[in-house]
């Protein structure tokens, strides 16, 4: 079910794609990624909003109050947030559904990448099993070249530096850069940098680059220029939005965010 | 007792909170390179029987194993290395036994006791192919793109770059080297020094070896679904035939016909002289898959889910052993007169018959 709704028309598309524009499989993956975002660019708006409503509600003279007068009583408190949401015209959930629903979908363009880069015979099986004949000739199509810049995109990245006994992974710095960029500008500035929602941010945004810094640095680099393309295009989602909060890339973010 | 005040609680949870994420995303990074390296390093048995012995190559290890009895003989390393497997099917020669991992090295290990003769490091990717080995000298394909040429102690003598990965096992007939390869070509090269003496474009794939008959002519099945005849002299076409489904075989010659399956279900048997079709069958919804080996008045097929069956050349079927309860990616050897085939994700590692399709033996992994 998962693979015949999500992965095998991803790996058709992406395959489709990477023949159109004369087999070069990291432009495929770049322009793959590109749709995909595109695709749901209206759920990322959606969540963002729900997310910005959700903050604004933090500022609200009136939950302001509620909270001050309940704090002993969790289930008043929960009850009286509900009627301000409904009050408010606010769906708690409106940036929850739209992450679950892009959740598969990156999950399954991940999946399809890891397919796709097939480089042993059994792999290489699995992925014309799952080609639609008629739509692909992937008889033309095999090998795969999967040859982009300096990089094998089947194999972990590494620049080999005369000299030096050991490989650079640059991609894995630039996924770690680009990924720490992106969480630093879609983080909304906290009216209490002290509360643990903010500190609970504040780690996420630690974390997350060397998690995804760590899968670009142990597996296939086609999945590090899927990351970077998929960071890029985040930033930029943000900034057309005007979502981009920039003071946070800035060093004297804490005077920032305490006006 | 003095009770921990409301800040002392929120730092305590935020602390507990803190050591959940950072537990949570190294188990997601875990998985996901986890699976990924697994996705990376996965292959069908490779199984070769040169000698009464079966040596098996799968995962972490390298099995000789009883061809009589199904009995473990030796297992290399003896202490497996969860980054060095291997799949490609060993070869044994003049007391060796040769394989290659899916890292870069090729070894050579004494026949009987499986103890490590000498290794070869000098290429760069996997092999995911069996070397040939043809009088004193190891013809071994590399996935990075070259054939190796090496002396029986393991120092190369030369070496032939192609544009793609090599996959499938050269063939030898002591003057010549013929090598498939990924890129499309087949190439004809001097044995001795490796020069080019011709080479050819398939117009398609090929992962498996060449099939050659007495007077040389090789035959081979591409992912562009052709089968075709190639003279040996002068690598021209003898003749090719378009089959209408997917490929994933090397035909098997017996008595002028070239027996195969296709991925749809359907074995044919094609005249080795000029490819014209002899017999068709249809054998419904499964996928005949990887090499038939001919065995007695036989042919046997493998089939991706439902085992083995076995056919007269004429065609006529003669029995089925679907009990293999796991997955077929190649069709059987033989090993003195039994049939053994490798299974992937079943009980057995190795499943031998009896020519009339009976059980021989089984063997498992080892725990």
């Amino acid at each position: 079910m998962w693979d015949a709704l999500i992965i095998n028309p991803f790996i058709n598309v992406l395959l489709f794609i990477y023949n159109l524009i004369g087999q070069n499989f990291g432009i495929a993956i770049i322009l793959f990624t590109i749709l995909i975002r595109l695709i749901t660019h209206p759920l990322m708006a959606k969540q963002i909003k729900g997310s910005q409503a959700v903050q604004e509600l933090n500022n609200n003279p009136e939950w302001k109050k509620i909270q001050e007068k309940y704090k002993n009583d969790r289930e008043k408190l929960a009850q009286e947030q509900m009627r301000l949401y409904k009050e408010l015209g606010i769906n708690p959930f409106a940036s929850c559904l739209p992450t679950l629903i892009q959740f598969p979908i990156i999950i399954g363009l991940y999946q399809a990448i890891i397919l796709s880069l097939a480089n042993t015979p059994i792999e290489l099986f699995n992925l014309t099993r799952r080609v639609y004949s008629g739509f692909l000739d992937l008889s033309m199509l095999i090998p795969l070249n999967s040859d982009f810049l300096w990089m094998d995109l089947s194999q972990p990245e590494r620049i080999f530096i005369p000299g030096l006994s050991f490989g650079i992974p640059l991609l894995t710095i630039i996924v770690v850069v680009t990924t720490w960029v992106q969480q630093r500008l879609i983080t909304p500035p906290s009216t209490n940098p002290k509360d643990q929602t903010s500190q609970m941010t504040g780690m996420m945004n630690i974390y997350m680059p060397f998690l995804m810094g760590w899968i670009a640095y142990s597996l296939a680099s086609g999945l590090a220029i899927y990351f970077v393309t998929s960071n890029l295009i985040g930033i930029l989602q943000y900034a057309l939005l005007g979502k981009a909060n920039l003071k946070n890339l800035l060093p004297s973010r804490k005077n920032a965010t305490a006006k | 007792m003095k009770e921990p005040d409301s800040s002392t609680h929120a730092k305590q949870l935020m602390k507990t909170k803190k050591l959940y994420s950072l537990l949570l995303i190294i188990i997601i990074a875990s998985l996901l390179t986890g699976c990924g390296a697994r996705l990376a390093t996965t292959s069908w048995p490779g199984i070769s029987s040169p000698d009464g012995v079966v040596y098996a190559a799968y995962g972490t290890r390298i099995y000789a194993i009883n061809g009589a009895t199904g009995g473990l003989i030796w297992a290399y390393p003896s202490e497996p290395n969860n980054a060095r497997t291997f799949f490609a099917a060993p070869v044994q020669s003049d007391g060796l036994v040769i394989a290659g991992d899916y890292r870069n090295t090729l070894v050579a290990l004494d026949a009987a006791s499986g103890a490590e003769r000498w290794t070869f490091t000098g290429a760069s990717g996997r092999w995911v192919a069996s070397p040939f080995v043809v009088e004193d000298t190891i013809l071994a394909p590399n996935a990075d793109h070259n054939l190796y040429a090496l002396d029986m102690n393991g120092n190369e003598k030369w070496r032939f770059a192609t544009c793609q990965a090599l996959w499938s096992q050269p063939y030898s007939d002591g003057e010549t080297v013929y090598q498939a390869s990924m890129d499309h070509n087949l190439y004809a090269l001097d044995l001795h020094d490796g020069s080019l003496l011709w080479s050819l474009d398939l117009g398609g794939a090929v992962i498996y070896s060449p099939t050659v008959d007495e007077e040389g002519t090789l035959y081979v099945a591409t992912l562009g679904n052709e089968v075709i005849a190639v003279n040996p002299e002068a690598g021209s076409v003898k003749w090719r035939v378009q089959l209408e489904h997917s490929l994933w075989t090397q035909p098997a010659l017996a008595e002028g016909s070239l027996y195969l399956g296709d991925l749809d279900g359907n074995v044919y048997a094609l005249s080795a002289a000029d490819g014209a079709q002899r017999w068709s069958q249809d054998l419904g919804e499964v996928s005949v898959i990887g090499r038939p080996t001919v065995s007695g008045s036989s042919v046997v097929f493998a089939t991706q889910k439902n085992g083995l069956f076995a056919m007269t050349f004429d065609g006529a079927r003669q029995w089925v052993y679907p009990g293999v309860n796991g997955t077929l990616y190649n069709g059987p050897i033989t090993s003195e007169d039994r049939l053994v085939v490798g299974v992937v994700g079943g009980d057995n590692l190795l499943v031998a018959l009896e020519p009339s399709g009976a059980l021989a033996w089984t063997f498992a992994l080892p725990e």
